[in-house]
């Protein structure tokens, strides 16, 4: 597991995005630790999912840097076989089946076909593979991205707000699935606004607020200041707000 | 590139929009051609008789017509339903070098057109054999210059499907990129050309410079010499698709 551990570390250096002249990321440096899960928390538009995908090499940041293990996502010679990410669980073609999504991706990442069928079984889809995507529910479909993740069998996940649209016995199986899978050495960032969530979930927490980073921690660290991960961040970001 | 032109080929096939307006194009021929031979008797007919070997070039030239327009419009959906449908990031994910993307969808989406093309030049055949014969006119498929006519057709088509994901490229928006080809198209380009003015420029307008490959033109439009249309019509394809894979793909996925 050593090389596993050395490949999956997350560096964000001075992440850095506006939008129409307003910072929805600003200056936002953290790391992800190998075999951590760490949630990447804060309410809606705090700038999760765009720091995310500056991480991932689909929004230019105007300033800063992301690197996975020591390497831009753009430049990884095998990209999904580092980092599996889970972003939409709207982007598919309604008209095309589960298992063919899958089957695409991985010729795109010149993975044998079987990949596909394996990660649609990991993900509890099997039944469906053959099925048009129009048709999946929006925890199917949150399935399937998680299951498009998984496909290069990475070292990193990075999954935004994967518990949408989940019920309870859904969330059970991801909170359970992201446990086993940090277990062997590998980490993952989960990203959410939904802080009883992750409370049982996460290792170590990411903490952003109005673009910026507030605070990043292990969750032993802020159960020991704060009592519980709520209390944490409600603490945190009404600091930040009487702040002059 | 192999990989991702495996990936391409199953996006293309993994939804069954490529056979409806394969159909659409052979449907379109198919009436095309009927109408052709249909009025051939007319005395106002523009075509030349179809036992001469004009008339037969011009006759197997209509699938052209019915397939070049659907092929781009096919091109373009392929690309631009990945902005659509939000597949981008997976895409892009999978191929972070975004040009990769868009080099694997020329390749696929010309194969494609060439097929389209030699499915049409077949319909035209299947409909053309027996029907001339029954006019007791002979067509030798391989006489009359039609060879030529065939390449034409099959360069056309192909060069159509670099149109369209160049096209698709640099517009991204799905509803723009198809509403504004067919408008080109249909509308924007025969009423220019339509023009006696302009009749020196318009030659190298795309519509004009794709008849130039069949040397085939229903209009009065002088056309380039085969070789120069297919040029001009590959060089629009060309300078859209750099243009679409340099400025428009590079662009935020968000």
């Amino acid at each position: 597991m050593t090389m596993r551990e050395t490949d999956a570390r997350i560096e964000a250096r001075g992440l850095t995005k506006h939008y129409g002249g307003i910072a929805a990321v600003d200056d936002v440096s953290f790391t992800v630790e190998p075999g951590s899960v760490t949630g990447f928390l804060g309410p809606n538009g705090a700038g999760k999912t765009t720091t995310l995908r500056m991480i991932l090499g689909l929004v230019r940041p105007d300033r800063g840097r992301a690197t996975i293990g020591g390497t831009a996502y753009a430049d990884l010679a095998a990209p999904l076989e580092i980092v599996g990410a889970a972003l939409d669980s709207t982007g598919f073609h309604p008209g095309r089946a589960g298992l063919d999504h899958l089957r695409i991706y991985a010729a795109a990442a010149a993975l044998p076909s079987s990949r596909a069928t394996t990660v649609l079984d990991a993900v509890g889809l099997g039944d469906v593979g053959s099925r048009k995507v129009g048709g999946y529910s929006l925890g199917m479909r949150q399935r399937l991205a998680l299951a498009t993740a998984l496909l290069g069998d990475p070292s990193v996940l990075v999954l935004d707000e994967p518990a949408n649209g989940l019920d309870p016995e859904g969330i059970l199986w991801l909170r359970r699935f992201l446990k086993e899978y940090a277990d062997t050495g590998r980490s993952v960032l989960v990203s959410s606004h939904v802080l009883t969530e992750m409370q049982q979930l996460v290792d170590r927490a990411v903490i952003l607020h109005r673009g910026r980073l507030i605070r990043q921690a292990t969750l032993v660290d802020l159960a020991a200041e704060h009592g519980d991960l709520e209390t944490a961040f409600f603490n945190l970001t009404t600091d930040q707000e009487t702040r002059p | 590139m192999r990989p991702l032109i495996t990936s391409e080929i199953r996006k293309l096939f993994s939804t069954k929009l490529w056979l409806w307006l394969l159909l659409a194009s052979m449907a379109l021929t198919a009436l095309y051609a009927a109408l052709l031979i249909g009025f051939s008797d007319d005395p106002d007919t523009l075509t030349a008789p179809l036992d001469s070997a004009a008339g037969q070039q011009t006759l197997f030239a209509v699938a052209s017509g019915g397939a070049n327009t659907l092929v781009a419009v096919l091109a373009a959906i392929g690309i631009t339903g990945e902005f659509r449908h939000r597949t981008a990031t997976s895409t892009f994910l999978a191929t972070p070098r975004r040009w990769k993307v868009v080099a694997a969808k020329l390749a696929v989406y010309t194969a494609t057109g060439a097929a389209y093309a030699v499915v049409c030049l077949l319909v035209v055949a299947s409909i053309a054999g027996p029907w001339l014969n029954l006019k007791g006119i002979d067509l030798t498929l391989l006489g009359n210059g039609l060879p030529a006519t065939y390449a034409g057709v099959v360069a056309d088509v192909t060069i159509f499907a670099v149109l369209g994901v160049g096209l698709g490229a640099l517009v991204r928006n799905q509803v723009g990129a198809v509403v504004g080809l067919l408008v080109y198209r249909f509308v924007a380009e025969p009423i220019v050309t339509a023009v006696p003015a302009l009749t020196d420029w318009t030659a190298y307008l795309p519509g004009s410079a794709s008849a130039a490959l069949t040397q085939v033109s229903l209009s009065t439009q002088d056309y380039l010499a085969p070789w120069a249309g297919g040029l001009v019509l590959a060089g629009y394809g060309l300078v859209l698709a750099v243009l679409g894979a340099r400025v428009s793909m590079s662009r935020d996925i968000t």
